[in-house]
């Protein structure tokens, strides 16, 4: 590591060009062309750097120097959590690469194995060379506009999150940090004080965004960043659905992805946020995510898991205003070397508010899935609900799952109901698909399609039959 | 000789308004059959009148010998005779038939006065025969795990037992095939007689085959438009009841 | 507890009057005692006192008052007191032994019937068994890890532990009536150590009937434990009453051995204690092997009630089943945390959990922590945990038969119990449990 990143020499960055990219799985070279460049390690004067490349106003900058305080306070939460989080080396991580600075490789150093995979996803060819990371940046322009474009005649402004913070000022600040504080936990700090990247959007009173706003790579590169901070507001009944991500095997430099994505719904609006991620097996993914719903509105986070050595995520809402409605869906994938630690945290805190949870979790091989879920009701609240289903199923012999929810209620005007179920892949049914001459690979996943197949349906066409020919991929080699 | 009178009765469920102004009178001896399609608001004017807190009345009346009951909470509107036999009886764990009737019983006693347990289950295994109800039964928990023609007949015992002045009678009928159906009838038939007004709630006039009738009135979209006697539900049964709805609409 | 908390010094004492002095007097008194007992309480003290007191963040106390679980102002009692001689009131029912203790000491025996004595059936005070079978004392008392967060205060009762109840069953014997012991404190601000050790042997069967009672409503300091070993194809059926003083703090610690094709069912019910934290561990050791953990908890006033258990399948197929309710009135807080493991290769277990809560007032709090760890694929494991009010269309349909609000309640909130205690076969065990509830719980 350096504790001086303006004097961090090239021969240092060669030594390792992107640290924590697991160098066995693939002999890549990079194009060394950094402009800007923190260099790798934490302290203040990266955050400084990080804060003036992107002439931010003196507030952020502060604030970026106070989270990083917080981060450093804060011990890791292994108390719960995994102790794999050890293993993160945080002065071994190069904390910010602007855009154009991205290391690159050429398509004939990708592995034949990524690139049968996607071609078996269908990923049409330029998104490929963008994920495999031949290409830094996707060109999406020309989609990108056209979305930016219609929804601008409605007043929707969307954007990336540092033009928000530049240009939109008077509403971004009004709202950020404020669902997810600075403290939350040691890995919001960490996005507080390094984040770059991000959408940032907002849709004023009374509009019903038709159509999703995508923050899929069609948007812009920075958008999957390490420290990707996403502000999304919807004002008084606006609509909008959300989504980031995508099934293919997203190619990812670096070890450590932390973001952070606040939601916030007024009065009678309406969002929801779709996830699909995939990361290569190499990366701890530790995201915030949380939305206050306001009285009458409705926040729903469909979110799908798969890839990553560790994936802490608990997407939640705080129900803040009366009949407000949160949801969380979740799916987990966890193969070999893999730990989905997902969850939901719902916290109620008006009259009549209503959340629902719905968690189903595979885990293949040596996979494990695990399932965290906070449900809080205070005291002298009224006709609160919740309703927690999680199921999990387990593919080999000693795949693993766990499940921990806390559920704390006051008083006596609720309905709380958990319930949490494991099961295997039925044999019967195994048997009954290959009589009908499927070979047991493809019964195991049109079963493991089956389990999943209610949640599935809720998200948009495409994804959902990506998500389809990712469990098939997934499935190849669980059985025999 | 006891009445039970309903007069101008409006309920509402949540926004909506189920009954739209009924005026009835039960009195001691009668048996009175409210026929009408589904979601005619039959039922809702039942529960309403048994005191279910998510019936409200907003309007009317109900007089039980010319005193209103309305301020009554549902358990005293029961002690003072009315009986609600449901169409969908709660099933209580964990609290046994016997336990619960007796406490019911007890419930009609005057402070310190201690039921005679031995009469008590003198009176419940006679009731139990009547209805061909196995007195293994006593020891199991209220309706739990009781098929459709077991929970019927359970609502007949406890009405046996509880003695009202009027019964209301839920799609009593409902879900019971034809041996069932009997042998509620045949328990409903012994309890009536001078002392008990009985207002029976179906959809069906197969019932009134075996539990006759004095009146019958036909409820639609929330009011009573057509009364008369055994041969209306005869007259329904053959011509249904659209030709009461365009005659109803035509007035 | 307010004004105790009060007086309490900014950092909680760890050992309170339980020094090393204490040890040394307690140890002094225990002239007839084997080296090998009065080692392991030597370790057990080191333990303990090397070990804190627990903290906000430990996860095994996540939701429990901790500043509640303190040492202070208890003090162990002196060992020159006379032995107590007056036998508290226990449980209703005919009995096969019973066996009382006042602050841990012997107060008195019921005899035990000729015929099981014949047959080799113990039923005798720790210290008896102590001269005459110390190789099953050396095998199976505390003989379990402490895995649900009290291992301090284990180490504490089996340091300070004077006398408890040792009930060994031969191979082949079966017991239809239930052994009783009653465990009574009388001292203000005393500490006591109940103990009970139940071996049943293989092909064996009895019940065992546990009775905490408190003389007075003062503070007390009940530290006690129980440990349950089931032989191959035996049945044990364990019921431990607490109904210690509303000011008691209470740590109750179990540990079952379940081996092969035995059953255990234990069923703890809960109506005494300010703070009562029980930790139950079952050990699923070998196939066939099923417990059923069963509790029933009367939660009110300001008190906080705080279970957790430990279902752990170490071998392929194992059955467990657990249902814990609670019923919370007044201002009372109640804590669940259960954790079902199934370690890898215990295939075709079969787990259960469930836990509910029925709540009866608006200030008071359930916290469900049900929890699953599974490594094995071919199993069948389920959980669930609710909370929620008296179903209002029950309620009507009592009411509807004329039974008053109060009297309605109060047979949901029995009937919302006996779902539990319909679980034990003995119809007399049943009974008497449930008189037992009755007359402690005016709702």
């Amino acid at each position: 590591m350096s504790d001086t990143p303006e004097t961090d020499t090239l021969e240092a960055t060669m030594d390792n060009p992107v640290s924590g990219i697991d160098q066995s799985s693939g002999n890549f070279k990079y194009d060394m062309t950094y402009d800007f460049d923190a260099g790798t390690g934490l302290n203040e004067r990266t955050v400084d750097y990080i804060s003036s490349v992107k002439k931010e106003a003196r507030w952020l900058h502060d604030f970026r120097q106070s989270a990083l305080k917080v981060f450093e306070s804060k011990p890791l939460p292994t108390h719960w959590a995994t102790k794999d989080l050890e293993n993160i080396n945080f002065d071994k991580i190069r904390y910010y690469l602007s855009q154009g600075q991205k290391p690159k490789r050429t398509w004939a150093e990708v592995p034949d194995d990524i690139k049968a995979t996607f071609e078996r996803l269908g990923i049409p060819e330029q998104e490929r060379k963008f994920l495999a990371g031949v290409e830094a940046q996707f060109d999406s322009e020309a989609a990108y506009s056209n979305i930016k474009e219609a929804v601008a005649k409605q007043g929707v402004i969307f954007m990336n999150s540092t033009e928000g913070l530049r240009e939109h000022p008077e509403i971004f600040r009004k709202f950020f940090g404020k669902v997810i504080p600075t403290g939350d936990n040691k890995f919001s700090a960490l996005n507080s004080a390094v984040f770059s990247g991000g959408s940032f959007i907002y849709v004023p009173p009374g509009v019903k965004v038709s159509h999703p706003l995508q923050a899929y790579f069609r948007i812009n590169a920075e958008s999957f960043g390490q420290f990707e901070r996403t502000l999304i507001i919807a004002d008084e009944g606006a609509e909008l659905t959300y989504m980031e991500g995508c099934t293919a095997p997203k190619f990812s430099t670096a070890t450590l992805h932390s973001a952070v994505v606040e939601l916030v719904a007024l009065k009678g609006a309406k969002i929801q946020y779709i996830t699909v991620q995939n990361w290569s097996s190499n990366v701890f993914n530790l995201v915030t995510k949380r939305g206050l719903a306001h009285e009458d509105a409705e926040i729903k986070w469909i979110d799908c898991n798969i890839g990553s050595r560790l994936t802490m995520k608990y997407p939640g809402v705080v129900l803040k205003g009366r009949k407000s409605r949160g949801e969380v869906i979740s799916i987990a994938l966890a193969n070999d070397g893999q730990h989905q630690d997902t969850g939901a945290k719902m916290v109620h805190a008006a009259d009549e508010t209503t959340s629902t949870v719905v968690s189903k979790s595979i885990s293949v091989g040596q996979g494990r899935a695990t399932y965290r879920g906070v449900v809080h009701i205070p005291r002298h609240l009224k006709g609160c609900k919740n309703n927690t289903e999680c199921d999990a199923l387990l593919i080999n012999t000693n795949s693993r799952t766990d499940t921990y929810p806390a559920i704390t209620v006051r008083g006596d005007h609720h309905k709380v109901q958990h319930e949490a179920s494991v099961s295997k892949v039925s044999a019967e049914q195994i048997f009954y698909m290959q009589q009908r001459g499927l070979t047991e690979g493809q019964a195991m996943s049109l079963s493991v399609n089956g389990f999943i197949n209610d949640l599935a349906r809720q998200f948009p066409m495409e994804y959902s039959v990506e998500l389809k020919r990712l469990i098939d991929l997934e499935m190849e080699g669980s059985v025999g | 000789m006891s009445s039970l009178e309903i007069r101008n009765l409006h309920v509402s469920t949540g926004d909506k308004e189920i009954v739209k102004g009924v005026s009835l009178t039960i009195n001691s001896g009668e048996v009175h059959a409210i026929m009408g399609p589904n979601g005619a608001g039959k039922s809702s004017m039942a529960k309403a009148i048994a005191g279910h807190p998510d019936y409200l009345i907003t309007e009317g009346e109900v007089l039980l010998d010319a005193k209103s009951v309305l301020e009554m909470e549902s358990d005293e509107r029961a002690r003072a005779g009315i009986f609600l036999a449901f169409q969908y009886p709660s099933e209580v764990p964990g609290v046994s038939i016997a336990n619960f009737l007796r406490a019911a019983i007890q419930a009609r006693m005057a402070e310190g006065e201690e039921i005679d347990a031995a009469a008590y289950y003198k009176r419940l295994y006679e009731k139990m025969d009547l209805l061909k109800i196995d007195r293994k039964f006593t020891s199991r928990s209220v309706n739990e795990g009781f098929s459709g023609g077991e929970k019927k007949r359970s609502e007949i015992l406890q009405m046996a037992m509880l003695e009202p002045r009027f019964a209301l009678m839920d799609e009593t009928d409902s879900g019971l095939d034809i041996d069932a159906l009997k042998i509620v009838a045949e328990g409903v038939n012994h309890l009536r007689g001078p002392n008990l007004g009985v207002l029976l709630i179906t959809h069906y006039q197969r019932l009134l085959n075996y539990i006759v009738p004095d009146h019958v009135h036909v409820m639609i979209d929330g009011r009573l438009v057509k009364s008369g006697d055994r041969t209306l539900a005869l007259e329904l049964e053959s011509k249904g009841y659209g030709w009461v709805k365009k005659e109803f609409a035509n007035a | 507890m307010v004004e105790q908390s009060a007086s309490m010094p900014a950092v909680a004492d760890p050992i309170g009057a339980f020094t090393e002095q204490a040890l040394e007097r307690h140890l002094a008194s225990l002239e007839k005692a084997p080296a090998f007992w009065l080692e392991r309480k030597r370790a057990a003290y080191a333990k303990f006192a090397s070990l804190p007191l627990p903290g906000r963040t430990d996860e095994a106390w996540r939701f429990s008052t901790v500043s509640g679980v303190s040492l202070d102002g208890f003090t162990p009692a002196a060992p020159a007191a006379a032995p107590a001689q007056r036998r508290p009131a226990g449980i209703d029912i005919a009995a096969a032994a019973t066996l009382a203790f006042v602050d841990g000491r012997p107060a008195q025996a019921g005899p035990i019937a000729p015929e099981l004595a014949q047959r080799g059936v113990v039923v005798s005070t720790l210290t008896q068994a102590l001269a005459e079978h110390p190789d099953l004392l050396r095998e199976h008392f505390m003989a379990q890890p402490q895995k649900l967060g009290s291992a301090k205060f284990a180490a504490l009762h089996e340091a300070f532990v004077e006398d408890g109840a040792f009930v060994f069953v031969p191979k082949g014997v079966e017991i239809d009536a239930p052994i009783v012991v009653v465990h009574a404190a009388s001292r203000p601000q005393g500490a006591l150590f109940p103990h009970t050790l139940v071996i049943a042997d293989d092909g064996s069967r009895v019940t065992v009937v546990d009775h905490f009672v408190s003389a007075g409503d003062t503070r007390q300091f009940a530290c006690g434990a129980n440990d349950l070993y089931a032989g191959h194809g035996a049945k044990i059926c364990y019921a431990a009453a607490q109904c210690w003083s509303t000011k008691a703090l209470s740590l109750q610690f179990n540990s079952t051995v379940v081996r092969r094709d035995a059953r255990v069912q234990s069923l703890n019910i809960h109506l005494g204690g300010g703070q009562a934290r029980h930790e139950s561990l079952s050990q699923l050791q070998a196939p066939g092997g099923f417990s059923e953990m069963l509790a029933v908890t009367v939660a009110s006033g300001a008190r906080e009630f705080d279970q957790r258990t430990l279902q752990i399948h170490q071998a392929p197929n194992t059955k467990s089943d657990l249902l814990y309710k609670n019923a919370l009135l007044d201002k009372a807080r109640t804590i669940f945390s259960g954790l079902i493991i199934v370690d890898p290769d215990a295939q075709k277990t079969d787990a259960y959990q469930r836990n509910a809560n029925l709540m009866l007032s608006d200030d008071a709090e359930s916290n469900a922590l049900p929890g699953l760890e599974i490594q094995a694929n071919d199993v069948r494991c389920t959980h669930g945990a609710t909370s929620s009010r008296i179903d209002p269309e029950q309620e009507f349909y009592l009411k509807s038969r004329g039974i008053p609000p109060k009297a309605a309640d109060e047979l949901l909130i029995f009937g919302f119990f006996e779902e539990v205690l319909n679980r034990l076969e003995s119809e007399e065990l049943h009974a008497a449990l449930r008189t037992l509830i009755r007359s402690r719980v005016r709702m």
